[in-house]
């Protein structure tokens, strides 16, 4: 029992003796140097950037490790661990450095490119603003050519008609041009225009072929010589005859309205020859521009 | 930068001249002070590289390295002088590319962020 007891305690100091022969010699140093050489091996840009530092970093790595299989003392394995991991951190930074260089020179290049892109659309801007500044200007003053014309067409017509209107003694009123067809123009106690009424008229008809917005309102008025019902029918008569003598001239029908007054509306007095011949006589309105001609009752 | 290599160039001359004087004095005397020598110009190279600021922990480490290094060399312990000498160097080395790729990050992100403000503006002139 004694004998077994004891031979059991020779096997364990054995196996522990074997075990110690053979358990590798490590420190925290060695383990952690060890674990940054792996994150390191595994960063593609330490392989890129700083390859003369790696393998500084290795060598000083295989000195600790052959240092730990030879069972060194601790502190020499620890000592020798420090410097392979101090030498594998600076490998990282000059690998960090380098690849911070290079996205500088990138960026660097970027920016020029950026740069150079925003001073050319800026000049496509520039040149497309000066266009487009042109064309309306070109456009503007086209416009103004065109109503520079259109108004000395204008005021070409307005002289026209001016003159026109002079020749045949229209006087300007509130309700338009008014011409006076005189008793003299008519064969006397007729509905006949005599040649000078009818040249009147036509310088009218022309007046209004050149003016297609104005209509024309023929009235007719008498003295009061007479019975009332021969007036009106008299002032009728001679209102119809000029209304279709314009109409003969080409004036169309529906720009020509008629009325008869009779004796109504004097323009002097009966009393004597020359103020009834005066009222014996037709007026036609010339309408304003497109514009309705008032009528005669309103306006008294 | 002339300045500074005239007088990297005077110190290796020191280091070679006291290397020289010292030669007979022990076998391991000299490469010793050559180690030493070489880890201080890699403290001096972080430091003007901004390590300093930049990497403060590291190169506080390497300082300290260095004065335990002239130490021991004043003792003749030439063994743990050179082992701290290259303890200090390898701690100055990463001071310094630690305050490089501190100071090239940064750049490239202001950069970056430039580029981006660039960009915008552009796109806001051209949409309008």
């Amino acid at each position: 029992m004694k004998n077994r007891k004891s031979a059991v305690s020779i096997l364990a100091a054995a196996v522990l003796a074997a075990a110690c022969a053979s358990a590798p010699v490590t420190t925290p140093t060695l383990d952690q140097a060890r674990s940054d050489f792996v994150s390191a091996n595994n960063n593609p840009q330490v392989s890129t950037y700083a390859p003369m530092e790696f393998k500084q970093a290795s060598e000083a790595l295989d000195q600790a490790n052959q240092a730990a299989a030879r069972r060194e003392s601790l502190s020499d394995v620890d000592r020798l661990a420090y410097v392979a991991k101090q030498r594998i951190a600076t490998a990282q930074e000059v690998a960090k450095a380098k690849a911070a260089e290079a996205n500088i020179a990138d960026a660097s290049r970027q920016r020029d490119q950026v740069r150079l892109e925003a001073r050319t659309a800026e000049a496509d801007r520039a040149k497309r603003d000066a266009e487009a500044a042109q064309a309306a200007a070109q456009q503007a003053q086209a416009q103004a050519q065109a109503t520079m014309q259109q108004n000395a067409a204008l005021t070409e017509r307005a002289a026209q008609l001016e003159s026109l209107l002079n020749d045949i003694q229209a006087v300007k009123t509130e309700r338009g041009y008014v011409v006076t067809i005189g008793d003299v123009l008519f064969a006397t106690d007729q509905a006949t225009l005599n040649p000078n009424g009818t040249s009147t008229l036509r310088k009218l008809a022309d007046v209004m072929s050149q003016n297609p917005n104005r209509t024309v309102l023929v009235e007719g008025f008498t003295d009061s010589t007479g019975s009332a019902s021969h007036n009106q029918d008299l002032s009728q008569r001679r209102a119809e005859a000029v209304a279709t003598a314009l109409g003969q001239m080409g004036v169309a029908r529906d720009r020509i309205s008629m009325k008869a007054y009779g004796q109504a509306f004097p323009v002097a007095s009966n009393d004597n020859a020359s103020g009834r011949q005066q009222n014996r006589r037709v007026e036609i309105v010339l309408s304003n521009e497109g514009a309705q001609i008032p009528p005669r009752a309103a306006m008294r | 930068m002339n300045k500074h290599q005239t007088m990297t160039g005077l110190r290796l001359s020191c280091a070679a001249a006291v290397l020289a004087l010292t030669a007979c004095a022990s076998p391991d005397q000299a490469p010793a002070t050559a180690d030493v020598a070489v880890s201080r110009h890699a403290v001096e190279n972080a430091v003007s590289a901004g390590a300093a600021d930049l990497a403060p922990a590291e190169i506080t480490a390497a300082r300290d390295k260095m004065i335990r290094a002239n130490q021991a060399l004043a003792a003749r312990d030439y063994k743990l002088a050179r082992e701290l000498a290259v303890q200090a160097q390898a701690d100055a080395k990463l001071a310094q590319s630690k305050a490089a790729s501190a100071k090239a990050t940064a750049a490239s992100t202001q950069l970056n962020e430039d580029l981006r403000v660039l960009r915008e503006e552009v796109d806001r002139a051209n949409t309008q």
